[in-house]
């Protein structure tokens, strides 16, 4: 893909958060992990909601301490020198974290002075992203009055006013419209190309880091399940291509005869009338399976052919720690 | 960026931003800072001696108790609520904190803006004592002693502003409105404003008790200083209650401050 020079600008080492809990129980939210974050990728971050993604993000961004492990940017901890990390990040928050007091623009403008612009340049840079992000006409409008999509736009353009060298987004795309995600991406990638802007990207949307990123970490339960570029993940499930079928019923029957098949890699129930199998030679196994319904007189609803997505990824590896529940 | 950051200018942009937000309020601030010494002074500073239950000498004791009190609590109003809401609401002091900037510099900026409120809290006094009780006053002061005012009046603003960090990151919002009959009226009634601490000699357990409120040093100051004397403190007593209240106050605040800031 893209020529980029392979060096790490944040190492992450046995990360750990335990949270007390009202009740005075422990809760550990993020269970010790590593990484690298290597200068230049789009790096997405994804897991279940509660995983601990939002607690791994304000720990790298200097904004709560961990409990255990090390964060180095660049050579520097974090914990020794949170000045240097803080000057190397930019964060959109989860939450709406906007200074309710300022203007839209006046957010901007003051955010760019935080990290060293001059007034004249925070101003300029200000209109410009105002514009961008569709908010010229609010500029001078408290936020308090902003709707969660607006508000959710501003803190894109404010994470992004000092041109900061890692980005670090947490479901950035909640709350906005298509033509908004658009705009945000567009924005991402221009940072990521013409300045080697490093991304760290949480989100619910699977498209997104399928698009976009170089690489993913699925993560869940405070621990990462699998870690590489996509490519890399999809060998993680049975097979690259998966039929879903629906029948008016199922039976424990067709699904024992449906994996005695060869071909067949797996296969698992997804509800009552739904089993999604994963194969290696399709149109045999079509073939088969047809076969097969058609001997055990059960009505076929629906079947669907389709190469494994970041979706059915995501699934196969999070959803068996969420039925062990 | 590699541009080498300067925390002073960062710091002046913090305070740019407070004043900014605070002056936008004006007239509710003016409001929220002048009627306290306002509805005191008209009471018991022109009613009460008027009338004639209070002696015309009253007003003498009173009025360093009103500069005192007036100053401590606009600085700790106006460090504490910012602070409160900051943190709790909607954490919108996150943007501060994630500037790369010592988070200390936060916090001093925030108390910067304390201190300047808490300048004005006292300046207020002045116009209100001299249309309600100018007839009574009767103060002099030479060079020296207004130099010595000018120092303890500084003193006492940092005070008020080491308070204000400490109860702005301990109380939450819901909190903020008991703060005024739970916290405020206690620390002003027993903080020596309309007679001096030694008087408090027939009541030997609220002599003692008063002792931890910084406000009885404060205003023992201001009234060595500005009635020449009498039976006030002696102001090195006085003087050093004021430094050690604001070494503590501000070393504990600033801890729970870091706290916080880093949750
Ligand atoms: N301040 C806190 N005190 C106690 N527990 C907390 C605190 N903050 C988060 N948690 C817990 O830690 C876990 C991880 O929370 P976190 O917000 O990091 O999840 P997340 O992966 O970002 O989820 P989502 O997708 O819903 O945003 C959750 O179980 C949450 O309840
Ligand atoms: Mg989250």
């Amino acid at each position: 893909m893209k020529e980029k020079k392979i060096e790490a600008i944040l190492e992450v080492k046995n990360l750990k958060k335990v949270y007390m809990k009202n009740d005075g129980e422990p809760h550990v939210a993020v269970n010790g992990i590593s990484f690298e974050l290597m200068k230049g990728e789009i790096f997405s971050f994804l897991g279940p909601n509660g995983a601990g993604k939002s607690t791994t993000i304000n720990m790298l961004t200097a904004q709560l301490t961990p409990t255990d492990g090390e964060i180095v940017f660049q050579g520097q901890s974090l914990k020794d020198n949170p000045i240097f990390a803080k000057s190397k990040v930019g964060v959109v928050a989860q939450h709406n974290n906007l200074d309710r007091g300022l203007t839209a623009r006046e957010n901007l403008i003051y955010h760019g002075q935080y990290f060293g612009m001059s007034e004249g340049d925070a101003a300029k840079k200000a209109d410009e992203l105002l514009a961008s992000f569709g908010l010229t006409d609010w500029g001078n409008d408290y936020v308090k009055s902003f709707s969660g999509g607006m508000a959710q736009r501003l803190k894109i353009a404010r994470a992004i006013m000092h041109q900061p060298e890692i980005l670090f987004l947490d479901e950035p795309t909640t709350g906005l419209d298509p033509a908004y995600r658009e705009i945000l991406w567009q924005h991402v990638l221009k940072l990521n190309k013409e300045y080697n802007t490093t991304v760290f990207l949480t989100t619910h949307y699977m498209e997104e880091p399928e698009r976009f990123s170089d690489r993913v970490a699925i993560y869940n339960k405070g621990a990462i399940k699998a870690l590489g570029t996509v490519e890399e993940l999809r060998k993680k499930v049975p097979s690259q291509t998966i039929i879903t079928i629906v029948l008016d019923a199922l039976n424990e029957d067709v699904v024992k005869e449906v994996k005695s098949l060869a071909d067949v890699k797996d296969v698992s129930v997804k509800d009552e009338k739904t089993f999604v199998v994963y194969v290696d030679n399709s149109q045999k196994v079509i073939n088969e399976l047809l076969a097969l319904i058609d001997k055990k007189g059960l009505a076929l609803e629906s079947i669907n052919l389709s190469a494994t997505t970041l979706d059915d990824i995501f699934i196969h590896l999070t959803t068996n720690d969420i039925k062990n529940d | 960026m590699e541009k080498k950051l300067n925390q002073f200018d960062i710091f002046k942009i913090m305070v740019k931003r407070d004043l900014l937000i605070q002056s936008r309020d004006w007239k509710e601030f003016v409001f929220r800072v002048g009627m306290l010494p306002f509805i005191l002074i008209l009471t018991y500073g022109f009613m009460l001696p008027q009338i004639g239950i209070l002696d015309a000498d009253f007003p003498n004791q009173m009025f360093p108790g009103m500069l005192g009190m007036s100053l401590l609590v606009t600085g700790i109003h106006g460090t504490v609520v910012p602070l409160a809401m900051d943190f709790n609401n909607t954490r919108e002091i996150e943007d501060r904190l994630q500037a790369p900037v010592n988070v200390r510099v936060v916090a001093w900026a925030k108390m910067f803006v304390g201190i300047i409120e808490s300048w004005i809290g006292a300046l207020i006094v002045l116009p209100i004592s001299l249309v309600f009780m100018g007839s009574y006053l009767n103060i002099s002061l030479d060079f020296t002693s207004g130099l010595v005012l000018l120092g303890v009046l500084l003193l006492s603003s940092v005070t008020s502003a080491t308070l204000g960090l400490l109860v702005g990151t301990v109380v939450k919002p819901p909190q903020i409105a008991a703060m005024f009959p739970g916290f405020l009226m206690p620390l002003i009634f027993t903080g020596a404003i309309f007679f001096n601490w030694a008087a408090l000699e027939t009541i030997p357990v609220m002599k003692y008790i008063t002792l931890i409120n910084p406000l009885v040093y404060i205003n023992e100051a201001l009234r060595f200083i500005l009635n020449s004397g009498g039976d006030t403190m002696p102001i090195v007593y006085s003087i050093s209650g004021i430094v050690v209240f604001t070494i503590v106050m501000g070393y504990y605040g600033m801890k729970r401050f870091i706290k916080m800031a880093n949750r």
